[in-house]
C-alpha cells in the first residue's frame, strides 16, 4: 500500500525555526518531497518609511532589519552614503568600526550555537552560550549605550568615541571568551550524536553553489574561498592579518566547523585592533541634519556578516530624503529558493538543522 | 566511522564540570544590574534650560515627541513656553533628539524600569515626570559632540587700518556658497520672530535662502519691512540674541543673511520685480505723514498698497530721517538706501521734499486736509553738554555734525577730536571724524564694559584707532585767544555700587581734574524732539509726556485722527522699532478708515 | 583597474550595440545602460563568458516625474573584483520584462518582490502569487505614488492622550500677533 503524501506546516511560531516564517512542506513516511517557504510575517516596510525621513532619521531604522547581528546594517548604509558623497572616514573611526563588526559577529556566532544545537536536542550549548553573549553585550552597552540595537556606526564615523579603559574590558572579555572555546569544542563537536546528524546532511555542492546564490560561511563550507572582508576589502581589514577558513564537503558539519574557526579569527582580528588603534577624530561631522541634502547618484555597499554578504543599496535624487534604499540580506536567497531545492529528499527531523545552518533570519528577508 | 565512539561519547561529559562553578547570572530583583555611563534610558529634560525650541520633535522619526504646555512655564521673550513630551509606545531611545538639543537640556537617564497599572500610560513628560532624573543622567550631548553647527560662516571685513582711509563699506557681505552654508544652520523654531519688534518671518525667509530662492525669500522680507537692505546692514538684531543656537554656540547670523537676499535684487527696478506687490485699487482715501523716516515710510509703503492715496512731508532734502543723516556711509552707502526709497516712490507715494511742517505748511492744513496723519518726526535735537565754553567754535553736536557730513558739506574739525558720550551717535561720530585724520578720543563718565553702543562698533572703533577713555566727566571747555576750542577739562569718576541693585554709578573724585587737548568737541550724550510745529489746539488731545508722544497700543495718540511712532513715541529708539510702528499704524489707520467707510455706507 | 574596465567597456560594446556605458567611478564600479530586451542576453553574457558569476543584488527605482521604472542588475566578479551595475528602464504604466531565473536561481525571490512591491511583469516567471504582502488588494506599494501616511490614517487609529499636541511656531507667533503670509508656509520646517 503506498503512502500518501501529507503536508505539515511547520511554523510561524515554532521553536525550531529561527525567527517567524512558515515551511510547508510534502511528506511521505519521514521522507521531504516538496517544500515550500512563506514569508511576511515580519514585514515592516521600513525600506518605503525610510523614504519619508532624511538621511540621518533613516539610520535609525537599520539596526532593526536583522535581530541578531544590527551591526553589519549600519555599516553598509553609512558606507553607501559616504561613497555617494565622497565623504571620508578618519582612520581611528575605521578601526573603531572593525572592532564594533567583530564583536558584533561573535554575538552572533554565540546565538547561532544556541540555535544549532536546540535543533539537535542539544541545549545546554544555548545555556551557556548566550550567557556567554552577555558579556559582549555588556560591552556593547558601555561603548554605545544600547545592549542589542547601538545604533552608532552612522555616516561620516562612529557616534561617541571609546570610553576609559574600555581596550582592557575588551581584551579581558576575549581572554574569558577563548578559554570557553575548549568547552564548546568538548561538548559540541568531539560530540558523536552531533557528527552522526550534521554530516552528510544538507550538502550543497561546489559546482551549484555560486549559481544558488549561496554566500558567507555557507559558501565557504562548500569549498569555495570567498570573503567580502578579503575580496573587496572596507574599512581596515587590508591591513589586518586573518584567514578566512573553508571546508569541503558542503554539509551542516562543514559549516559548523567554518564558523567555529572564524570565532577564533574574530578573536585574533579584535586584539589586533586593540593593539594597533590610532588616536584622532573619531567622527567626520556632517551639517545640519534637517538641511543635509546627498548629491544625485547611487551607490551599493556590502559588508561580511554572519550570515554572508549584507549589502545597501540607496539612490539620491539630489534631496534630504532618499529616493529609494534597498537592503539585499544574506539569508534572501539562502531563506527562499535554496532551502525549498535542499529540503527536498531530507529528513523531517532535520529541516530546523538545515535552516539553522543556513542562517536564514527572517527578519532580513522581509524586512 | 564505528558504531561505538568512545571520545565522542566521554568528551562531552567534561561538561558535568560546570556543576561545581559559581552560577554569573544576576539574582533580579534583589540585586540590580546598574547600567553602563552611557545606557539609553528614558528621556530627563531640564525644564529651565529648555526654551522648547522643538527641535527634538522635528527630528524624532517616530514622531513620538509633542510640544505640550505645561503647568508652571510661561512663554517668554526667548523661550517659546512648550516643553517636550514622549510617546514611549512610539519612541526608539535612539537619542538623536539628545544629538540635536540646542541647549543641552535633554538627555537619557540610567531609569529603564517603569510599572504601571493602566496599559495606556505610555506619554511620558521628562523632567516632570521625574524630576530626581537629573541624578542619573546617563547619555548626553555636549556642544563638541552636538549634532547642531554651532560656529557661524565668518563675515569678511576691510581691515582696520585700511578702511580709516575712506568711507567705504566696512562689511563686505556673504557671498552665495557662505549664506547658503549659513542659513542650514537655522532650526527654523521661531523663537527670534517674538523678540524682533516687527515680528519678521525669520525662519521663512531662512529657509528661503537656504533652498536656494532667494526671489521668494526677499518677497517673505517685504511682507512686513519695506526697507530691509537698512536694517540688513545696521540693525540692532534683537533677534540674534535670543536665537537657540546663541545658547551654546554663534547665533544665526540674520542680519547678513537679510542683506544677502537684499543685495541680490541689485536695482529698484528688479526689487519691483521681484517682489511684485499687490497694490489695491485707490479706495479715494487719503493719509498725510510728517517725516519721511523709518516710521514715516513704512506707513506710507503699507498703506499705499492698500490703496491709499499717501503724501509724505520731509523738511530735508532727502528722505531716510535719522537713517540718512545719522548714520555714517561706511555703514549704510547712500546709494543702498537710494536704492529702497526709490522703490517705495515706485508705488505710488509721494514725498515732498524741503518742505517742513510748521514752517512751509502748517499743521493744521494737513490735519484739515487728509482723512488721517501720521508723524514719524523722530528726535532730530540733541542735548547740550550743560558746561562752560560750549558756545566755543569748535564745540558742536554730534548729531549736528553726522548731518553735515552725510550732506556731503565739510565741516572744519581739526586734528584732535574729543567725543563725549557713549552711544551708537558718539561711535559714528568718532569713526567718521577718524576718516578726515583726526586723532579721536572718546569720553565716556562710566565704563567700557556700560557703554550702550553696540559692542561690534565699539571693536570697529578700537580697530581703527579710537581711544575711550572711560569714567570721565567733563566740567569745562577752554578755548584760545579766538575763541576755538583749546582743550577739555574732565573729572575723573569712580564707580560705586548702586544700594537699590541697579547699575553702579559714577562719581566724581574731587580734584582729578585732567586737561586733554582737543580742537572740537562733539557732545553726543542724547537726543529730543522738536514739536513746536504742533499748534495750540491739537496739545490739549495729543499728549507729550517726558518728551515722548503718548500714544495707545495702536499708535494712535489722543486725537482719533492723529498717529504716531519711532523715536518719538517708542524707548527702544532703533530703526526696527520705528519700521514696527509705521506697520502698526498703518493697519490701525485702515481698520479705522475702512469702519468709517462702511459706517458712511 | 583602468585596464580591466576598458576591457569589459570593449567587450560589452561590441557584443550589445545599445550598451552605453558610465565609467566615472574611481572604485571598482561599471555601469551600463541597457534597452530592456537586452538585459537576458548581457547578463548570460556577463556570467558565462566574463566571469561575473555572482548576483549580488536587483532592485527597481520608481522615478514618478519620469513615467518610468528603473531595474537595476548588480553582478560581481570574484576573480577580477570588480562590481558591474547593469541598469534598464521600463515604462511605468506598463512595466514588462523577461524572466532570468534560469541564469541565477535566486533571481526568483528578487522578481517575486519586484512583481509585489512595483508591478513588474516578468514573463515567464512561475512562482506562487503572494510573496510578502498578505491579502493585499491595492496598488503595488513601493510606488511613489502610494502615499503610506494617507494609508495608515484611513486603517489605524490613533491611540488617545496626544491631542494636545502645540506646533512651536503657532504659538508663538499667536502670541506676539505676527501674521504670517500664506506663500511663506512652504518654507516652515
Amino acid at each position: 500500500m503506498r503512502e500518501k503524501a501529507t503536508t505539515l506546516y511547520i511554523g510561524p511560531q515554532h521553536p525550531g525555526i529561527t525567527g517567524n516564517m512558515m515551511v510547508k512542506v510534502q511528506i511521505e513516511g519521514d521522507t521531504i518531497v516538496k517544500a515550500r517557504t512563506e514569508v511576511g510575517y515580519l514585514h515592516r516596510a521600513f525600506e518605503k518609511l525610510q523614504e519619508r525621513r532624511n538621511w540621518l532619521q533613516s539610520f535609525t531604522l537599520l539596526c532593526r532589519f536583522c535581530v541578531p547581528e544590527p551591526d553589519p546594517v549600519e555599516e553598509s548604509y553609512a558606507r553607501a552614503v559616504e561613497l555617494l558623497e565622497g565623504r571620508e572616514v578618519p582612520e581611528r573611526a575605521k578601526y573603531i568600526r572593525v572592532l564594533v563588526l567583530e564583536l558584533a559577529r561573535m554575538a552572533s556566532y554565540m546565538l547561532w550555537y544556541g540555535g544549532q544545537n536546540g535543533s539537535l536536542g542539544l541545549y545546554t550549548m544555548g545555556q551557556w552560550s548566550v550567557g556567554d553573549r552577555n558579556y559582549i553585550l555588556d560591552l556593547f552597552e558601555e561603548l554605545t549605550g544600547g545592549r542589542i540595537y547601538h545604533m552608532y556606526i552612522w555616516p561620516g564615523g562612529v557616534r561617541r568615541d571609546l570610553p576609559e579603559g574600555f581596550e582592557s574590558k575588551v581584551l579581558k572579555t576575549m581572554d574569558y571568551l577563548e578559554k570557553r572555546l575548549k568547552d564548546y569544542d568538548d561538548l559540541m563537536f568531539s560530540n558523536t550524536i552531533f557528527q552522526k546528524r550534521t554530516q552528510g546532511v544538507g550538502v550543497i555542492p561546489k559546482e551549484k553553489a555560486v549559481e544558488w546564490g549561496v554566500v558567507g560561511p555557507v559558501l565557504r563550507g562548500s569549498g569555495i574561498h570567498s570573503d567580502i572582508r578579503i575580496d573587496d576589502p572596507y574599512e581596515v581589514y587590508d591591513k589586518l592579518d586573518f584567514i578566512v577558513p573553508t571546508e569541503e564537503g558542503g554539509d551542516i558539519w562543514s559549516r559548523a566547523l567554518v564558523r567555529r574557526q572564524e570565532i577564533r579569527q574574530s578573536i585574533r582580528i579584535i586584539r589586533q585592533v586593540i593593539d594597533k588603534m590610532p588616536s584622532g577624530e573619531y567622527y567626520n561631522r556632517i551639517p545640519n541634519p534637517h538641511k543635509w541634502a546627498l548629491p544625485k547618484g547611487d551607490a551599493y555597499a556590502r559588508t561580511e556578516a554572519t550570515r554572508g554578504e549584507v549589502g545597501m543599496y540607496i539612490v539620491s535624487d539630489g534631496s534630504t530624503h532618499p529616493r529609494r534604499t534597498h537592503f539585499r540580506g544574506a539569508a534572501y536567497a539562502h531563506g527562499i529558493t535554496l532551502l525549498e531545492d535542499l529540503l527536498v529528499g531530507e529528513n523531517v527531523a532535520d529541516i530546523s538543522a538545515i535552516m539553522n545552518s543556513l542562517g536564514t533570519c527572517p527578519p532580513e528577508i522581509e524586512r | 566511522m564505528s558504531f561505538f565512539d568512545l571520545e565522542g561519547t566521554l568528551k562531552p561529559l567534561t561538561a558535568l564540570k560546570q556543576f561545581g562553578k559559581k552560577p554569573h547570572t544576576i539574582p533580579f530583583a534583589n540585586l540590580k544590574h546598574e547600567a553602563a555611563d552611557r545606557y539609553r534610558g528614558f528621556h530627563y529634560n531640564d525644564l529651565d534650560e529648555c526654551i522648547g525650541c522643538g527641535n527634538c520633535s522635528t527630528i524624532c522619526q517616530n514622531e513620538a515627541i509633542d510640544m505640550i504646555n505645561l503647568e508652571g512655564v510661561e512663554g517668554t521673550k526667548g523661550d517659546s513656553g512648550l516643553r517636550p513630551r514622549v510617546d514611549n509606545g512610539r519612541c526608539c531611545w535612539c537619542a538623536l533628539c539628545v544629538e540635536v538639543c540646542p541647549t543641552g537640556s535633554l538627555s537619557l537617564t540610567k531609569d529603564y524600569l517603569y510599572v504601571s497599572e493602566d496599559p495606556d500610560s505610555f506619554l511620558w513628560t521628562p523632567g516632570k515626570d521625574n524630576p530626581n532624573g537629573n541624578e542619573h543622567i546617563s547619555f548626553h550631548s555636549t556642544k563638541e559632540v552636538s549634532l547642531n553647527v554651532y560656529d557661524r560662516v565668518p563675515m569678511r571685513e576691510l581691515e582696520g587700518s585700511e578702511r580709516v582711509k575712506s568711507f567705504a563699506e566696512v562689511v563686505l557681505g556673504y557671498n552665495e556658497a557662505e549664506a547658503r552654508a549659513e542659513a542650514s544652520r537655522c532650526l527654523s523654531c521661531g523663537i527670534c520672530t517674538e523678540v524682533c519688534p516687527d515680528h519678521m518671518h525669520i525662519p521663512e525667509y531662512i529657509n528661503a535662502i537656504a533652498a536656494g530662492n532667494d526671489a521668494d525669500s526677499l518677497r517673505i522680507i517685504y511682507d512686513n519691512n519695506p526697507l530691509p537692505e537698512m536694517c540688513g546692514k545696521v540693525c540692532t538684531r534683537r533677534c540674534e540674541d535670543v536665537c537657540a543656537i546663541a545658547h551654546r554656540g554663534d547665533p544665526i547670523a540674520i542680519r547678513w543673511l537679510k542683506r544677502y537676499a537684499t543685495e541680490t535684487a541689485v536695482s529698484s527696478e528688479i526689487t519691483h520685480e521681484i517682489v511684485n506687490p499687490e497694490i489695491r485699487e485707490p479706495n479715494g482715501k487719503t493719509v498725510g505723514i510728517v517725516g519721511a523716516g523709518p516710521s514715516g515710510l513704512t506707513a506710507a509703503y503699507y498703506l499705499a498698497l492698500r490703496g491709499y492715496d499717501v503724501t509724505i512731508y520731509e523738511a530735508n532734502a532727502k528722505a531716510g530721517g535719522a537713517t540718512m543723516y545719522g548714520i555714517p556711509k561706511y555703514r549704510l552707502p547712500i546709494e543702498s538706501l537710494d536704492k529702497q526709497i526709490e522703490y517705495i516712490q515706485s508705488i505710488g507715494v509721494k514725498i515732498k521734499f524741503n518742505t517742513k511742517v510748521g514752517k512751509d505748511i502748517s499743521f493744521k492744513e494737513i490735519y484739515d486736509k487728509f482723512d488721517a496723519v501720521f508723524m514719524g518726526v523722530g528726535f532730530p535735537k540733541a542735548w547740550s553738554l550743560g558746561i562752560d565754553g560750549e558756545d566755543a567754535k569748535g564745540s558742536m553736536k554730534a548729531v549736528d555734525y553726522l548731518y553735515m557730513i552725510n550732506s556731503g558739506e565739510r565741516v572744519e574739525i581739526g586734528d584732535k577730536v574729543v567725543v563725549v558720550g557713549g552711544g551708537n551717535v558718539a561711535i559714528d561720530a568718532a569713526r567718521v571724524s577718524r576718516r578726515f585724520g583726526a586723532d579721536v578720543t572718546i569720553l565716556y563718565r562710566r565704563r567700557v564694559q556700560d557703554m550702550p553702543a553696540d559692542w561690534e562698533e565699539i571693536e570697529g572703533a578700537e580697530d581703527e584707532g579710537v581711544k575711550i577713555i572711560p569714567q570721565g566727566i567733563p566740567v569745562a571747555i577752554h578755548k584760545d585767544d579766538n575763541g576755538r576750542v583749546k582743550s577739555i577739562e574732565y573729572l575723573k569718576a569712580k564707580m560705586v555700587p548702586d544700594d537699590k541693585g541697579g547699575r553702579p554709578r559714577p562719581v566724581a573724585i574731587e580734584g582729578s581734574n585732567t586737561i586733554l587737548e582737543a580742537t572740537s568737541v562733539m557732545a553726543a550724550i542724547g537726543q529730543m524732539g522738536d514739536y513746536s510745529f504742533l499748534e495750540e489746539e491739537f496739545l490739549e488731545r495729543i499728549k507729550i509726556e517726558r518728551g515722548r508722544f503718548v500714544v495707545n497700543e495702536q499708535q494712535q495718540t489722543g486725537d482719533p485722527k492723529v498717529f504716531a511712532g519711532g523715536d518719538a513715541v517708542n524707548r527702544t529708539a532703533d530703526a526696527i522699532s520705528a519700521i514696527a510702528d509705521g506697520f502698526r499704524a498703518c493697519k490701525a489707520i485702515d481698520k479705522m478708515l475702512s469702519v468709517k467707510k462702511e459706517k458712511k455706507d | 583597474m583602468k585596464e580591466l574596465k576598458d576591457n569589459i567597456i570593449n567587450r560589452i560594446k561590441a557584443n550589445f550595440k545599445d550598451a552605453t556605458e558610465k565609467n566615472d567611478y574611481n572604485y571598482n564600479r561599471l555601469d551600463f545602460i541597457v534597452n530592456k530586451e537586452t538585459i537576458p542576453s548581457i547578463l548570460f553574457y556577463l556570467k558565462d563568458e566574463m566571469g561575473f558569476i555572482h548576483l549580488s543584488h536587483i532592485s527597481c527605482v520608481d522615478w514618478l516625474e519620469e513615467g518610468e521604472l528603473e531595474v537595476v542588475f548588480i553582478v560581481w566578479s570574484p576573480k577580477d573584483k570588480i562590481k558591474v551595475f547593469v541598469k534598464t528602464r521600463i515604462d511605468r504604466n506598463n512595466p514588462v520584462l523577461d524572466n532570468i531565473d534560469m541564469i541565477w536561481r535566486q533571481a526568483n525571490t528578487y522578481e517575486r518582490e519586484l512583481k509585489e512591491m512595483f508591478g513588474v511583469q516578468f514573463t515567464g516567471l512561475v512562482a506562487p502569487e503572494e510573496f510578502i504582502l498578505e491579502d493585499w488588494q491595492g496598488p503595488p506599494p513601493f510606488r511613489r505614488d502610494f502615499d503610506t501616511a494617507e494609508y495608515a490614517e484611513k486603517t489605524f487609529w490613533h491611540r488617545p492622550g496626544r491631542e494636545d499636541a502645540k506646533n512651536v511656531r503657532e504659538t508663538i507667533s499667536n502670541r506676539d500677533g505676527e501674521e504670517i503670509p500664506d506663500f511663506a508656509k512652504k518654507y516652515e520646517r
